[in-house]
């Protein structure tokens, strides 16, 4: 071929040659010898490198070949027999072009076989499904590619140690705690995640720290000690920290809805209540470690639940959920069952951990002649270290005091039952709080009851008193206790005729908002001192669906989402006072968060030194603050008089303009000077006109 | 601030103006009998009764003689002011929108609803001398409008030139020497509900159902300024005295069922012209307001609304007294 195409072009390039042609056509062979003086300079791969690269080559198939070795020794009578078995197993991967089975001189197989695949990705899927694959039980093939062979034949003799990789230092995750002046920030959602932001919440301004578009799909979630801002995807969660919120971890877990974070943030839950319709192995529960960003275990869980289904001790330890009639405890980090099994407590209705220390409260519903019962377990010695029964229980709730001191179940009660089809109605409710003092000894129970119907209860975070929203609507009151040692709880203070339904302390105790949320709550607030039960503030928030405390207690801020009403989203900005500083309206906003802090690294003396020495501190802050004031008012008042030196050097130039033109409007007007109200005075009529004066007031409204 | 409160109207008011010299204030409504107040007492002088339906929009002539109405009974009336006489009527082929007299007070133009095969359409029409024959009359000049229909009209400065507002937020500038297209910008999203101009009409201020106000210059259509609310805005005004406006506007009454005052805000909501910094309401209306106007002396204003009601205050001293500081 290559010798034709040179003799082509010998032709054109010469008479000669083309001689030489038309003699061929004739008669004797022609002479296709080079002639004397040729020289080839023309190098194959010049001529038909496009042809020789599709030359096979002597490897050509190598990368499909793969070597099955513990293969039954056959004989020849069997070979067919075993043909057809390993042609069942491999040709699921594709199609086997060739086969090899080596033979000993007895004509027995030699236990090891050569297979062929067309392709060099079915060869490899072949061998990751079918290594170790048990044919009998002598038989377990161990399946190799042919060119991993050579792959580690020539592994050098001298062994290179790898190059170092240059360090990379984590972002700091907890720059956001250094701030000096203490400013906490928060997250603004809009619709969708359309858009987050970011804030710092300076003063007498908010600072924009991060603005992203499409960050989130649904919602966002700050962990429990604010390390770590979480968005949601289709795929799964990510996890981002640092200064600029780079991204710390992705877990990937489709259509997840839920996620719950251990209280010390070092496992997260995902949940996936739908599961994924393209992978139905995947489990709807996944418990990850955030820092390896491992899946540690994960669940299938079946049936209408609360979340979280998981519940976490405070220090990471264990988690339980409830099923029926049983408790399952699980301790980390195995991620096993407490003792390899779970508590099997018949009627278990509800749990609750206590947020300080490893005590499980639980409450067990009344059966025939057993009563209901709450019961304190200690974990992991299971020790029931307080048991109280109850008597006519329709429903109990937990609540546990965040300090852990105090633990009240509220119980509902009824004086009537009756069963109607399957359903048991009571009637006659009454109410009655059982609070446990956790912290002396044999933990004595103390009970106040009620008599109207509860709206809301709430502990004080830090202290010792608790308030609740009861009675009937319009007849709302408010009720502070106080819990003592040794003695019943006390009533501090009862607020009558209130509008609201909604009880939200801030984190450091004392200050508590009273807001009336949702449709028929209006947005009422109420801002309360509960040191002496002074009314701060009482104003509104018109259809204000969220109240959030920042972490410190300076702020609160309240919230009309679009997830509850479509007009007038936007959030308010108050001091703890119920001063308001700032009105935020803003289309589509959902969702505003308060980045949470860790907690004080100060102790109990500490602090009170502190509180002590307030005075100390107060001129600091307030010079600072007033200093504050005073550049934002000053940047105003610049801002200002730009804006109006702009405005008057155009309005001169169009005044100017005007004037000219006043010869052509008084044309208009037959020279009759309208330019202002008393430019025409000569032309002016006075005239007189009598009026009746009846005077009607229309109360509107 | 106490205001008169003039209850005339038997249904919603559309539009309120007052004369050059602000003694008296007109008012349309809904029902069909446009009326004219004395505006120092709030005493009824008198009603012009001919219309048969809506009245959409009305206009006073500087000399306060001849009074114009444009209405829902396809008519453009012209009356005579002292007598509230018809003196001429123009038979459209759809609602009448919009209405002006020009600043000489010798033409007028209005401009017609685009209806079922009939296309919106500007009409310029000489009434320096009107009588019965007018609605024969040929118009001076009349331009047809086909995308987005005109919902408000003002006259550009000495008589040259003409300003409209659309029904999808645009502004138009119109040459009336030839009837052409001078200048554009579409600033606003939706449509534009109420223009009027600066006193010496080198400004005009735009009301628009998107929630904002804008302020441009009459001349080039250069926007100016830009003043946010939460709510559509129906109407709007620039004080002849102050570097103030005044917007009125709240919830559509037919968007929300149970509107209260408090969320439909049917409040007037004074800005600062320069600064766009809103710094005071005035509560009173109990449905949306429609129509805002300033007094030409700048010492009071007016506003009619959704609930027939026409307000007039007067100014407290504080109000002149109140300054921002820069």
């Amino acid at each position: 071929m290559a010798k034709k195409k040179l003799d082509e072009r010998g032709s054109q390039s010469g008479d000669n040659g083309r001689n030489d042609g038309d003699v061929s056509s004739n008669e004797d062979e022609p002479n296709f010898s080079d002639p004397e003086d040729f020289v080839d300079d023309i190098t194959d791969e010049e001529l038909l490198g496009d042809v020789l690269r599709q030359k096979p080559k002597e490897t050509d198939g190598v990368e499909s070949v793969i070597v099955v070795d513990g293969v039954p020794q056959v004989g020849q009578d069997r070979l067919e027999k075993l043909q057809s078995v390993i042609n069942k197993i491999f040709s699921k991967f594709g199609n086997i072009v060739n086969t090899h089975y080596p033979m000993n001189e007895k004509g027995q197989t030699k236990g090891y076989i050569f297979l062929e695949y067309s392709s060099p990705i079915h060869a490899q899927e072949a061998v990751k499904v079918t290594n170790n694959y048990k044919l009998d039980k002598q038989h377990t093939f161990l399946v190799n590619l042919f060119t991993d062979f050579s792959k580690y034949e020539k592994i050098p003799e001298l062994w290179k140690p790898p190059e170092p990789q240059t360090y990379e230092g984590q972002a700091d995750l907890y720059y956001y705690l250094l701030e000096p002046d203490a400013y906490d920030q928060f997250c603004v959602v809009t619709a969708q995640g359309q858009s987050v932001q970011i804030w710092q919440n300076t003063q007498p301004d908010p600072v924009l720290v991060e603005d992203r578009q499409t960050w989130t799909q649904t919602y966002v979630k700050w962990s429990p000690l604010g390390t770590f801002f979480t968005t949601f995807h289709k795929q799964g969660v990510a996890l981002w920290g640092g200064p600029n919120f780079t991204q710390y971890k992705r877990f990937s877990h489709s259509a997840v809805q839920f996620i719950d974070y251990s209280p010390c943030e070092k496992y997260v839950i995902t949940y996936s209540p739908q599961g994924d319709v393209h992978n139905p192995d995947q489990k709807r529960i996944i418990i990850w470690d955030i820092r390896t960003g491992l899946e540690k275990r994960s669940f299938n869980h079946e049936g209408p639940s609360a979340w979280p289904i998981f519940r976490w001790s405070h220090d990471d330890k264990y988690f339980a959920r409830i099923g029926t009639d049983v408790l399952s405890i699980y301790e980390t980090p195995s991620f096993g069952l407490l003792e390899k099994k779970s508590l099997k407590i018949s009627g278990i209705r509800d749990f609750s951990w206590s947020p300080t220390d490893n005590v499980i409260a639980y409450w067990v519903a009344e059966d025939k002649d057993v009563p209901a019962r709450v019961t304190l377990l200690e974990i992991p010695n299971r020790n029931e270290i307080r048991n109280k029964n109850l008597f006519n229980v329709a429903d109990c709730k937990i609540h546990w005091q965040k300090s852990g001191d105090y633990l009240c179940v509220k119980v509902d009660r009824y004086s009537k039952v009756r069963k109607e089809k399957n359903e048991t109605k009571y009637s006659g409710m009454y109410f009655n709080f059982e609070i446990f003092h956790m912290r002396e000894k044999e933990v004595p129970v103390d009970s106040v009851e009620s008599k109207e119907p509860i709206q809301a209860f709430a502990w004080e975070p830090v202290g010792s008193k608790f308030a609740i929203i009861h009675g009937d609507t319009p007849n709302i009151s408010v009720s502070f206790y106080e819990v003592r040692v040794g003695q019943a709880p006390l009533l501090l203070k009862k607020l009558e005729k209130r509008a609201c339904n909604h009880l939200f302390w801030s984190p450091n105790g004392q200050f508590i908002v009273l807001a009336g949320l949702g449709s028929n709550g209006g947005g009422s607030l109420e801002f309360v001192d509960t040191h002496d039960f002074v009314i701060m503030n009482t104003t509104d928030h018109y259809q204000a669906s969220d109240v959030e405390w920042d972490p410190t207690g300076r702020f609160v801020v309240t919230a009309v989402s679009v997830w509850k009403t479509k007009v007038d989203t936007g959030y308010y900005m108050w001091s703890f006072q119920g001063k308001i500083l700032k009105r935020i309206n803003l289309e589509k906003f959902a969702q505003l968060l308060w980045r949470p802090r860790c907690p004080t690294l100060l102790d109990d003396k500490q602090l009170k030194d502190i509180k002590k020495n307030l005075k100390k501190y107060y001129a600091q802050f307030e010079s600072k603050d007033r200093m504050r004031q005073t550049k934002a008012s000053k940047e105003l008042i610049e801002k200002r008089s730009a804006l109006m030196e702009k405005f008057s050097a155009y309005r001169q130039k169009r005044i100017k303009e005007w004037n000219e033109q006043k010869s052509r409007r008084l044309e208009l007007r037959n020279g009759v000077d309208t330019d202002e109200l008393d430019s025409d005075i000569q032309n002016a009529e006075e005239e007189i006109v009598e009026f009746f004066v009846k005077e009607e007031i229309i109360d509107i409204e | 601030m106490k205001p008169l409160i003039l209850h005339g109207h038997e249904r919603s008011i559309t539009q309120i103006k007052y004369n050059r010299e602000g003694d008296l204030l007109f008012s349309s409504s809904k029902d069909n009998k446009p009326n004219v107040w004395y505006s120092l007492n709030g005493e009824r002088l008198g009603t012009f009764n001919g219309h048969q339906g809506v009245v959409w929009c009305i206009d006073i002539d500087w000399t306060t003689t001849k009074f114009l109405s444009g209405g829902g009974d396809n008519t453009l009336k012209i009356w005579d002011c002292e007598t509230g006489k018809t003196i001429g009527t123009i038979y459209t082929n759809s609602s009448v929108r919009a209405c002006n007299f020009s600043y000489s007070g010798n033409m007028a133009a209005f401009a017609n609803d685009k209806a079922l095969r009939q296309q919106c359409e500007i009409h310029i029409i000489d009434v320096r001398n009107v009588d019965e024959s007018i609605s024969q009359a040929t118009p001076i000049l009349k331009i047809p409008v086909s995308d987005s229909r005109v919902t408000s009209l003002l006259w550009g400065a000495l008589d040259e030139t003409l300003l409209t507002g659309h029904e999808n937020g645009e502004i138009i500038q119109w040459d009336l020497q030839t009837g052409k297209k001078l200048n554009s910008t579409k600033e606003h999203d939706y449509i534009i509900n109420d223009m009027q101009m600066s006193k010496d009409a080198t400004m005009f201020i735009t009301a628009s159902k998107d929630h904002t106000a804008k302020l441009f210059d009459s001349d080039n259509l250069m926007l100016l300024k830009t003043y946010k609310t939460e709510r559509p805005v129906n109407s709007a005004a620039i004080s002849p005295i102050m570097e103030h406006v005044v917007l009125g506007g709240g919830q559509d009454a037919m968007d929300v069922t149970t509107t209260s005052t408090k969320i439909g805000k049917f409040d007037s909501r004074f800005f600062h012209l320069v600064f766009e910094e809103e710094f005071g309401r005035v509560k009173g209306h109990f449905g949306p307001i429609h129509s805002v106007a300033f007094h030409p002396d700048g010492k009071g204003y007016s506003s009619g609304g959704e609930d027939g009601y026409v307000r007039v205050h007067n100014f407290d001293q504080s109000y002149f007294e109140y300054g921002f500081d820069y």
